[in-house]
Formats: C-alpha cells, structure tokens, sequence
C-alpha cells in the first residue's frame, strides 16, 4: 500500500506547506512498529532543508558537527525520522506538529518522549536509517549492512567480544562468508537487547549473554544465561526478531516481554518513509 | 547505535604544572563533586591523572581510525576528533579498540573501549595501560 502526496506538490514546487503527516493508531501490544529511510532516495535539497527546520538547536549544532556533506546528511535524517515518527502517533488531543516533540534522557542517556506515551529507539548505517516504536515495553533496534565487511578475523573478534557458546556456535560454521554473516546477525541481535535494555553497555557486556537461535521454529531467538552447567535455561522475558530491510540490511528488534500478550511471538509492522512525501507498508 | 552522553572535565592543577586531570563519568546523570587534593572514587566517578597523551600515540591512533572509517588520507583529524562525528558506530568503534590492542600490545576492558569516544581518549587510555604493563618495553 503505497500512500504518496507528491503530485500536487510537483505541479507548485516547494513553494507550499508540505502536507501534514499521515496519523496513525499506536502500536498494540507485542507489536513493533518499524519505520526506515534510504538516504540515497531523499536527493531535494528544499526537502533536507524543510527537514532541517523540524529540529532543536541543539539537534542542528550536533548535526553541524559531523565531517562531511553525506554524514551531516544522514544525522539530519535520523532526527528528522525520529520526529517525525513519534509525531505521527499524537493523539488527538496534542500537537502533531514534529518540533513541537520534546525529548528527554533516562539516568543513563537513552533517549526518551513523554508525550506520546511510547518507547522508541534508532539506529543508523550509511545506507540505511531505522526508528522502532512500541507501547508499554522498552524497545531496541539495531540494523547492519549485510555486506559490512569485519577487518578483524570473525572469530578472534567473537572470541574477544562475544560469549563462549557463541564462538561455539559460529566456530561451527566452515564458510568463511556464512560466518561472517551470523557473526552479523548476532551483532545486531547483542546491540539491540543492550539498546532495550537502556543502560548503556557497562549493563550488559556482550560476553555475558548469549542469543541463539529458537529450536524447532523457523525464526525467533532466545536470549539465554551463560551458565556452563545449564544453557538451555533460557530468560523469557526478551523477544527478538531478526528481519532483512531492503534486501540489503538486517534489522535487529528486542523487546521486553509483555504479560498482557501471552505467549504471542514479537510482531514487526515495517514501512519505508520519505516523510511528508511517501509512506510505503512492507509486507511481512 | 546507542550514544551515551559523557561529561569530561579538565582543569589545571596550580602546583603540577604540566599534569591534566580529567575525571570521566560513566554514567550521564549522576554526578559527584571532588575536593582537590583528594580524591574518593565511587561506582560512578572514575579518575584518571595522566600526563597528556604523546603526539605519536595520537598520530598512531588517527592513522588507526583513519583506516578502519576508510577516511582519505588527508582528513584533517585532531585530538578532539569525535569518532561519532566521523562516522563510526559501535562496531567500529570496538574494530577500532582492537587495532589499537594489537598496536600496542595492550588489553582494553570492555567497559573501558565502548566509552572511548575522541582521539585523545583512546590515546589517553592507551599510555596509561602500557605504563601499567609488567615488563617494560617500547610500544611498537
């Protein structure tokens, strides 16, 4: 389904508001709402610099402070996508307007909005820029180029970094290239717990946790202690989903375990934005 | 990606002259005061006295971060340089931790590699692990 409010814009040009953005109903529980960015299709320079007056003064000084044309442009898409996310889940009696969000820091840095009562988190790649959102729960999100390649040997790195039954698990592997995209994948997975978890890296060192994959299922993963005696247990209270963005990203996505669901799995609603011109749903 | 937000300051010391004391808070909310002249460590608070890092340990590690961003030969990098700013995230950062291990023949704890976040903290971070090594010997 693709919703596109170009075309009377490109008979006038610029020179009007840009439409307001599409509103819609929160997530509901055990639900992630994921939206995403392809910096290489946002090229107009008045929608960058409409985009550039959504933001704080303090989000334009940060922006300002990257090296470089192409990383200034992606930080100012990544705040851009962050507001103008959140605005689009206002409720009725607020301002939808995306400068009007107010952000603010828990005790440890993660960012996080009152108003609207959701949890959101962001991650970013040269290519590609990523927001999930979630109500009730915590949320994190971490997203990785496929091809990113490691200059150090996959599994010195996942020696160093990574927790015993993980080197186990991608010592396993033979193919140099399939290793180093479960090496990947597991990136992505590690970060995106840390990230719901929200208290920063000293919280949960990559080497004391372990995810593997859900026996038995086609997808989902597990996040498990790293007790030698006993590495089945395995601690419900995380979900993870592991999704591929634009045939060229995985997306990592943890979530903290919700009583209202049950034992529903976690599920991932995916659009791709270019906001205030087009919003796309992914099917999953 | 995840960005913490970290505080550092640095302030003269009247009778040691040539010394920089920097204090690095681990978390961004809590924050304690010291008295100059004694120093009480907490969960929160770590301190660091050290001279300031030498110019070649910064050259050594611009030269590491330069190659693993891909930077051009000529990006202008000072000490001051904030890998975030230049585009690293926390892979690249770790990648770039573990260059510096190699380089230096030093092990960094992973507490300490996910809060380095400029040139001159790597390099700061880097002399005071090879002076604390047993055996003396020049970094490479």
């Amino acid at each position: 389904m693709r919703i596109s409010a170009m075309s009377q814009m490109q008979r006038v040009g610029f020179s009007i508001e840009l439409p307001s953005l599409v509103p819609l109903q929160l997530p509901s529980r055990m639900e992630t709402h994921l939206w995403y960015i392809l910096p290489d299709e946002v090229k107009s320079k008045s929608l960058l610099k409409h985009y550039s007056q959504l933001l704080s003064p303090t989000e334009k000084h940060r922006v300002l402070q990257m090296r470089g044309d192409e990383l200034k442009k992606n930080a100012l898409l990544a705040r851009t996508l962050v507001r103008t996310t959140i605005a689009r889940y206002q409720t009725n009696n607020a301002s939808d307007d995306p400068r009007c969000l107010i952000f603010k820091k828990n005790a440890y840095g993660k960012p996080e909005v009152d108003n609207p009562p959701l949890h959101f988190n962001i991650s970013h790649t040269d290519s590609l820029i990523a927001c999930g959102v979630t109500v009730h729960v915590p949320v994190g999100i971490d997203v990785e180029d496929k091809e990113r390649k490691i200059k150090h040997n996959v599994l010195a790195f996942a020696q160093r970094f990574y927790s015993p039954d993980e080197v186990n698990f991608l010592s396993t592997i033979l193919d140099p290239e399939a290793q180093r995209t479960e090496f990947i994948k597991l990136w992505t997975l590690k970060e995106a717990y840390v990230k719901a978890l929200g208290k920063g890296f000293s919280a949960a060192p990559f080497n004391t946790f372990t995810i593997k994959a859900k026996a038995h299922t086609k997808q989902g993963y597990d996040l498990c202690a790293n007790s030698v005696e006993d590495t089945s247990k395995c601690n419900g209270d995380w979900k993870f989903a592991l999704l591929e963005l634009a045939g060229s990203h995985y997306a990592a996505v943890c979530t903290e375990y919700d009583q209202a669901s049950g034992g529903a799995p976690l599920r991932v609603i995916v659009r791709k934005t270019i906001p205030f011109v087009e919003d796309e749903l992914i099917s999953q | 990606m995840a960005s913490l937000s970290t505080t550092s300051l640095s302030f003269k010391a009247p009778s040691i002259q040539s010394t920089r004391i920097s204090q690095v808070l681990r978390k961004a909310s809590s924050f304690q005061s010291i008295s100059f002249g004694r120093f009480h460590s907490s969960k929160s608070l770590r301190l660091q006295i050290s001279c300031a890092a030498k110019p070649e340990t910064v050259q050594k590690v611009s030269d590491i971060v330069k190659e693993q961003l891909a930077l051009s030969a000529d990006t202008a990098l000072t000490a001051e340089s904030k890998f975030s700013a230049l585009g690293a995230d926390s892979l690249d950062t770790v990648e770039i931790v573990m260059a510096l291990e190699e380089k230096f023949n030093i092990s960094v704890e992973e507490s300490d590699a996910q809060n380095i976040t400029t040139i001159q903290e790597a390099a700061d971070l880097i002399e005071d692990l090879v002076q604390k090594k047993p055996a003396t010997s020049e970094a490479s």
